[in-house]
């Protein structure tokens, strides 16, 4: 018989792949293996392997708050459909594509960079809340927010970044290499801007209000920041 | 009676969490409400300290929750509020004594016989936390004027609304209008406008606030005192009343004040 769940170990942590069957019988699946291995779990962070199901909001809570008696914290879901990207992004969760690329975020030297993700991978995600503290918002192709972005969230694009409101968190556009990628908000005040392998930050103790909608871009080599009105006319 | 249950919670420590429990227990109590407060911050029990009841604790939430005590007997009834009643915690465990579902299950016992259940978070967003937030459909987050505070609230804010539960009103704590007139310490504004939920109330910081906790004694005994008068204000607010902020508070300038500065704005725009 096929088990409902499966728990592997990886270097990152652990990853539990959900079958396609009734998801309450994988629940107590999941719940006889962390009773009886729990105590060895205890603390770790999971990847939800959920490919071959959709997942409801109340679904990944469910799975969420099972993990959390056993102290496990449930870091990112893999998926490929919209409905679980949207229940999982929903919730604060990270989303990870199902052939993730294989890139760090971090800014790596260029050669070793991706080609730009087309068609599929280049969609973007609208989140619509307040992306707070400790949050993370992640996705190949565009992320676009309406609402404020607070300082300790965080924001990574393979493509461009857009916030219709405050930008205070940290954002990094173009995450897999592409230089062309831009950052705009209605308040651009970020703790750190990204794109590509470039990183600014505003500098120390200078006091910048942005008056108004601003992007961020690369040019020459650097990042630089201009009223959307100068950017705008430019093309 | 179905009592509201509301837990007291912040992410950061030292923000005045467990002082707030204890004014609103007795300003509620004192405006005639039926209040049980609870410790749920185990291994390091002080909100029975504010009360002054530390003398006073036969059972605590461990006992209660592994069945050596009735919820009647665990309950301290407070030695100067009429109908404010202690549960405290255990000072000798750890937040691993107590679950979840342990905390959701002595809510119910409890609820019945109460207006309001009002729960002492601990520090931090692990498992204490998420004891203290298990029973509750209210939450009030507490802050101080400062990044460090905020930040934290908007974590704690972050996984709250993930899970669905966004009934949060924000108490600013330790409030010091003048340092937040000059720019030297957050505004009431500065914070809303971060966080994005409604205002609860406003404590101002004062030394009538320690004094009443090394006392034992919690101030909102103390009405005639400004931060006496917050709590009381913050508890009608919490039962439903429409109470204005005390603009002192608010940080907005009073008439004079207003007067003032348009005098100095007229001053600068003549030079």
């Amino acid at each position: 018989m096929e088990r409902a769940i499966q728990i592997k170990g990886t270097r990152e942590g652990l990853t539990i792949t959900l079958g396609s069957g009734d998801l309450a019988d994988a629940l107590g699946d999941l719940g006889r293996q962390l009773r009886l291995q729990g105590a060895f779990f205890r603390g770790g962070a999971v990847a939800l392997q959920a490919v071959a199901r959709s997942l409801t909001i109340e679904d990944i809570v469910a799975v969420r708050d099972l993990l959390a008696e056993y102290d496990m914290t449930l870091r990112s879901i893999v998926a490929n459909n919209d409905a679980t990207r949207q229940a999982a992004t929903a919730l604060g969760i990270q989303v990870v594509e199902v052939e993730p690329p294989r890139q760090a975020v971090r800014p790596a030297p260029v050669e070793e960079r991706e080609p730009a993700p087309t068609g599929d991978a280049m969609r973007g995600v609208l989140v619509k809340r307040v992306v707070r503290s400790g949050q993370t918002v992640r996705h190949t192709g565009h992320v676009v927010v309406i609402g404020d972005v607070n300082v300790g969230a965080e924001l990574f694009a393979g493509g461009d970044i857009v916030v219709w409101g405050r930008l205070r968190g940290l954002a990094h556009a173009g995450c897999y290499g592409d230089e062309t990628a831009v950052v705009c908000a209605l308040e651009l005040s970020p703790q750190q801007l990204r794109i590509a392998q470039r990183v600014a930050r505003p500098s120390e103790g200078a006091t910048r209000s942005p008056t108004g909608p601003e992007v961020a871009r690369i040019v020459d080599g650097a990042i630089v920041v201009e009223p959307w009105d100068q950017a705008r006319r430019k093309g | 009676m179905t009592a509201r249950i509301i837990t007291i919670t912040s992410g950061k420590g030292g923000v005045g969490k467990t002082t707030t429990v204890a004014n609103l227990g007795v300003a509620l109590a004192r405006a005639g409400q039926r209040v049980v407060v609870i410790d749920s911050d185990i291994g390091l029990r002080n909100l029975d300290i504010l009360l002054g009841l530390q003398n006073r604790i036969i059972y605590d939430v461990v006992d209660l929750v592994e069945g050596r005590c009735r919820p009647r007997q665990a309950l301290i009834r407070d030695r100067v509020a009429p109908e404010l009643y202690l549960l405290p915690a255990a000072q000798s465990r750890d937040k691993s004594a107590v679950g979840p579902a342990d905390m959701v299950r002595i809510c119910d016992q409890l609820r019945a016989e109460c207006d309001f259940i009002l729960i002492d978070s601990p520090a931090g967003i692990e498992l204490g936390f998420r004891n203290a937030i298990a029973p509750a459909n209210e939450f009030i987050l507490v802050t101080t004027p400062e990044y460090a505070a905020l930040q934290d609230v908007d974590r704690v804010l972050g996984i709250l609304e993930a899970e669905g539960r966004d009934s949060a009103r924000l108490l600013i704590n330790r409030m010091r209008p003048d340092l937040a007139r000059r720019g030297q310490s957050l505004s009431v504004a500065q914070l809303l406008d971060v966080l994005n939920i409604d205002l609860l109330g406003i404590v101002p910081e004062s030394e009538e606030v320690i004094a009443a906790n090394v006392r034992g004694v919690p101030v909102a005994h103390e009405v005639e005192t400004l931060p006496g008068r917050a709590y009381a204000n913050i508890a009608r607010r919490l039962m439903g009343e429409d109470v204005p902020f005390i603009a002192l508070l608010e940080g907005k300038p009073t008439f004079w004040q207003r007067i003032g500065l348009r005098s100095r704005a007229r001053e600068q725009n003549a030079r």
